[in-house]
C-alpha cells in the first residue's frame, strides 16, 4: 500500500463529506445544525434539487493549489440527511421504506428505555423540538442540515443563503423551532463550536478532556494510511488492516462478509449510511465540584484522576497506556518539550521521533494492562473502544478485536455553547454527537447499551461508564480505579473508588437519520426511485 | 448421566398435555372451550412472580422453569426424516439443592392448589391424590439430563441467599469506609460484622425469589 491510499477505490463523489472527514480537523471548527420540515412533498423535491449541487461530498481536498489545481478545501461545507418521517413526507415508495432498519424508523425517542435516556434525560425534558417529533406527527423534524465553517461569520453568511433559499419553497419547507439556545433563547439552529483557547480551536470539550481521538479507519476513507495504526482493525501479528467499508457505508461488504442490511433498491442504499444526532448537556460545575472533593482522597494529581476516569489525560489526550502516573507523565512532557525544541533547531531525527510517539496517541492496546493498572477496566476509552481486551482468553477469537470491529463508532461531534454565557450546569452546553455507522442498533445502541450503561462484558457487575453513564448518585454508582501493585507486597495499595457518581451528562435531544449519497438524493427529488 | 452433582440436583421432566380441548359447557361467560395447551400457557404466562412464586414457596430452589414444548423443529432441508410429537408437553426443570423427594414433597404440600391448576392438563395427573402420588408421577415423566444451573454451587439455598447478601453489603462497606484510618475501619468493621449477623443464615440476608432491596 502507498502512503496515501487503501486499496479500496470508494466513488468519493457521491459520499457526503461528513461520512469520510471530520470537519474540525480540517480546520472548519465551527458549526450549524438546523432542521426542516417538509409540508408539501413536490416543493420539498423542489428545495432539495436546488441544494444537492451545494452539497459537500468526500472528494480529497489536496493540502494547497500550488500546482494549479482546482480542487481547494472550500470555506464552508454542507450536508443533509433524513428522518424516517422524513422520508415518509417525501413519499418514497412503500416497500422501500419497509426495507430500512427497525431502530431507524422507530427514531431515538422510541429507543431512549435502551439508551439510557431516562430521569433527567428521559424524552420530556428534551429541548421543545424533539418532545413532539415522531412520526405522523405534523411539525416533526424531518431533516437535519449541517453547515461546518472555518469561523462564525462564514457560518452566517451560508445560513443566510440557505434561509433565502428555505424563503423560496416556504408553502413546503420550514426550518423548525424549538432548539433552546444560551439565555433562555428558543432558536431554529443549534451552534457548535470548538472550544477556543488564546484564540485557537482546541480539540477540548467543556469538562475540559481532549475528544475526539482515535475514529476509526476504513478502506476506501481517502485519509493517509499514515493515520491507520490504532484505528483499523488489531490483526493477530499486532498490525493494522483498515475496517471493511460495510460497517460505515451501506452497499459495502462488513466485517461479517456480508452487505449490510439496507432498502431497495440498492441504488437508495448504497454510499449512504446512517447517523445518530444526539445534544448531550454538561453539567459543568458538578463535574468539577466532583472532581475537587473526590481529588482529596486521591493519590495523584487532578489530572490523573480525569484521567483514570476517561482513559486519556486531560490536558494533551495522551493514553494511560503511555503514561500511567504522574511521574510517567511529567517524563513524556519532558520528553515532548525537548523534542519541540530540538526540532525547531532543524533536528530531523526528533520529529521523527515525536511522529513515533505521537502515534501512540492512538495505536496502542491493553495487552499488558489486563488488571487495569494502568488505564482503568471501567474508564471511558476502554468501555467505547475496548480494542483486544475483551479477548480474555487467548486466540480465542480470529483477532484479538474481532468482537469490537463490529461495534466501531465513527464520531462526527463538536461541543456546544460556552461562548456567550459563562459555563453552568444550568447554562446551554455540552457536545453534539454524532455517531456515524451502517446499524444504528449493532454498533451505537450497543455500545451505549452493553458498555456504556452496563459492565458485564468488563467483569464489572452494574458499573457505568464514569462520564457518561446514567447514574443516579447512589454509594454504588461506581468507578474502580484499580493499582498495579501486587497484592500482600510492600508496595501493595488498594483500589481507589469514585462512588456516588451523578449524572454528569444529560440527554436533551435528537434522533436517528439516513445520509443518502448524491444518486439517492438525486433519485429522492426526482421521485424516480423503483424498488421492484 | 447424572442428575447429581454434589448435593445439587437437576430435575428434568417432560409430563405429556391431554390431546383435545377441556370439557366445559359453552355459555356467555364462558363462550369458548379452550384446548388443555391453552388452558396451561394462560395459567404459566400468569403465575405469581419472584417472592410470590411457587418456586420461591419451595425451599431450595436455585433455578426452575416450566415451559411448553410443543414441537420439535428442524432446520434442514426437505431430504430428512422428520419426527414430530404425538402431543405437547409441559417441561418443568427445576434445579435445587438436596435429594428429589423431599424437594417434590415440600413444593407439593407449599403450593399444593397452584401445582393442581398447571398439571391437571397433563395426561394421567387426575390420578395423583397426595404428595406420594405427586413424587411417583414426576418420576414417571423424569428424563435424565446433566442441565445443571451455573449460577450457584451445591450449598443450601439460604447459606447461598447469606453469602450473595454479606458480599454484596461488604461492597458497600468497602465504599464506605475509602480514606478512613485503620483505627476506624476496624471499629466500623466490628458494627458491620453485627449488623450482617454471619452466623445467623436466615436474617438479615435476601429472601428467595427476591429481586429488589426494600426502602
Amino acid at each position: 500500500m502507498t502512503d496515501q491510499q487503501t486499496s479500496k477505490q470508494l466513488d468519493l463523489y457521491d459520499i457526503q463529506g461528513n461520512i469520510c472527514k471530520g470537519y474540525g480537523r480540517y480546520g472548519f471548527p465551527k458549526a450549524r445544525y438546523c432542521f426542516l420540515n417538509f409540508k408539501h412533498s413536490y416543493s420539498a423535491k423542489d428545495f432539495l434539487s436546488k441544494l444537492i449541487g451545494k452539497l459537500t461530498t468526500a472528494e480529497t481536498w489536496p493540502e494547497s493549489d500550488q500546482n494549479g489545481h482546482h480542487k481547494i478545501k472550500p470555506n464552508s461545507t454542507l450536508n443533509l440527511a433524513f428522518t424516517y418521517a422524513g422520508l415518509v413526507a417525501l413519499n418514497l415508495p412503500e416497500r422501500s421504506l419497509k426495507g430500512f432498519p427497525v431502530d431507524f424508523t422507530m427514531g431515538m425517542k422510541a429507543r431512549s428505555e435502551l439508551l439510557g435516556d431516562t430521569g433527567v434525560s428521559a424524552p420530556d425534558k428534551w429541548d421543545p423540538i424533539w418532545q413532539d417529533n415522531k412520526e405522523g406527527q405534523e411539525g416533526g423534524v424531518h431533516a437535519w442540515i449541517s453547515i461546518n465553517a472555518r469561523d462564525q461569520d462564514t457560518i452566517e453568511y451560508e445560513y443566510n443563503a440557505l434561509e433565502d433559499l428555505i424563503t423560496q419553497y416556504s408553502d413546503g419547507v420550514r426550518l423548525l423551532p424549538g432548539i433552546k439556545g444560551p439565555s433562555g433563547t428558543n432558536l431554529r439552529y443549534q451552534d457548535a463550536s470548538a472550544v477556543f483557547e488564546n484564540g485557537k480551536p482546541t480539540a477540548k470539550e467543556h469538562f475540559g478532556f481532549t475528544d475526539g481521538i482515535g475514529n476509526p479507519y476504513f478502506d476506501g476513507c481517502g485519509n493517509a494510511i499514515s493515520r491507520l495504526p490504532g484505528r483499523g482493525k488489531l490483526m493477530r501479528d499486532g498490525s493494522w488492516q483498515p475496517l471493511a467499508t460495510g460497517e460505515f457505508i451501506l452497499g459495502h461488504i462488513d466485517e461479517a462478509q456480508e452487505y449490510p442490511p439496507a432498502p431497495e433498491p440498492k441504488l437508495l442504499s448504497r454510499n449512504g449510511t446512517f447517523m445518530v444526532f444526539r445534544k448531550l448537556h454538561e453539567n459543568v460545575d458538578l463535574f468539577s465540584n466532583y472532581i475537587d472533593n473526590l481529588a482529596k482522597d486521591f493519590a495523584g494529581s487532578r489530572d490523573l484522576l480525569m484521567a483514570k476516569m476517561s482513559g486519556r489525560w486531560p490536558d494533551n489526550g495522551a493514553p494511560l497506556t503511555l503514561a500511567a502516573s504522574d511521574e510517567e507523565k511529567a517524563c513524556l512532557d519532558a520528553r515532548m518539550i525537548d523534542l519541540e525544541q530540538r526540532i525547531n533547531k532543524g533536528d530531523e531525527s526528533a520529529l521523527a521521533e515525536r511522529k513515533a510517539i505521537r502515534s501512540k496517541w492512538s495505536d496502542f492496546s491493553y495487552h499488558d494492562d489486563k488488571s487495569g493498572g494502568k488505564c482503568p477496566l471501567g474508564a471511558h476509552i476502554r468501555r467505547t473502544n475496548t480494542r483486544g481486551s475483551l479477548e480474555t482468553e487467548a486466540n480465542a477469537f480470529d483477532r484479538p478485536g474481532a468482537l469490537v470491529d463490529r461495534r466501531r463508532l465513527m464520531r462526527r461531534g463538536l461541543p456546544y455553547g460556552g461562548i456567550n454565557e459563562a459555563t453552568s450546569d444550568s447554562g446551554e452546553q455540552g457536545i453534539i454527537f454524532m455517531s456515524i455507522g451502517a446499524s444504528i442498533e449493532r454498533q451505537f445502541e450497543f455500545v451505549q447499551q452493553q458498555w456504556v450503561n452496563y459492565s458485564n462484558d468488563f467483569k464489572l457487575g452494574n458499573d457505568k461508564d464514569p462520564l457518561i453513564g446514567s447514574h443516579n448518585g447512589q454509594l454504588v454508582d461506581k468507578h474502580i480505579i484499580q493499582t498495579n501493585a501486587v497484592a500482600n507486597s510492600e508496595t501493595a495499595t488498594p483500589p481507589f473508588f469514585c462512588t456516588q457518581l451523578p449524572r454528569f451528562v444529560e440527554t436533551r435531544g435528537g434522533d436517528y437519520f439516513f445520509i443518502p449519497s448524491i444518486t439517492a438524493l438525486r433519485m429522492i427529488t426526482e421521485g424516480n426511485i423503483d424498488p421492484s | 448421566m447424572a442428575n447429581t452433582s454434589g448435593r445439587a440436583y437437576a430435575l428434568t421432566t417432560l409430563c405429556p398435555i391431554i390431546n383435545g380441548q377441556v370439557s366445559r359447557i359453552n355459555s356467555l361467560s364462558k363462550p369458548r372451550s379452550e384446548s388443555h395447551d391453552k388452558e396451561i400457557r394462560r395459567i404459566l404466562q400468569t403465575l405469581p412472580l419472584n417472592e410470590n412464586s411457587i418456586f420461591a414457596n419451595a425451599d431450595n430452589t436455585y433455578f426452575a422453569r416450566l415451559f411448553i414444548l410443543n414441537d420439535v423443529f428442524f432446520q434442514q432441508g426437505n431430504d430428512y426424516k422428520r419426527d414430530q410429537l404425538k402431543s405437547k408437553y409441559l417441561c418443568f426443570n427445576s434445579n435445587f439443592h438436596g435429594k428429589l423427594e423431599p424437594y417434590l414433597t415440600t413444593l407439593w404440600n407449599n403450593n399444593e392448589d397452584q401445582v393442581r391448576e398447571i398439571w391437571q392438563h397433563c395426561v394421567a395427573f387426575d390420578q395423583v391424590r397426595n404428595d406420594n402420588d405427586f413424587i411417583t408421577y414426576i418420576r414417571s415423566c423424569q428424563i435424565d439430563t446433566t442441565l445443571f444451573f451455573d449460577g450457584s454451587n451445591d450449598e443450601p439455598l439460604a447459606e447461598q441467599l447469606k453469602a450473595l447478601y454479606v458480599k454484596q453489603m461488604f461492597s458497600e462497606f468497602v465504599l464506605t469506609q475509602q480514606g478512613n484510618s485503620s483505627a476506624d475501619i476496624k471499629q466500623a468493621f466490628k458494627y458491620f460484622l453485627q449488623r450482617v449477623q454471619l452466623n445467623n443464615i436466615t436474617s438479615p440476608s435476601w429472601k428467595p425469589g427476591q429481586t429488589e432491596v426494600a426502602i
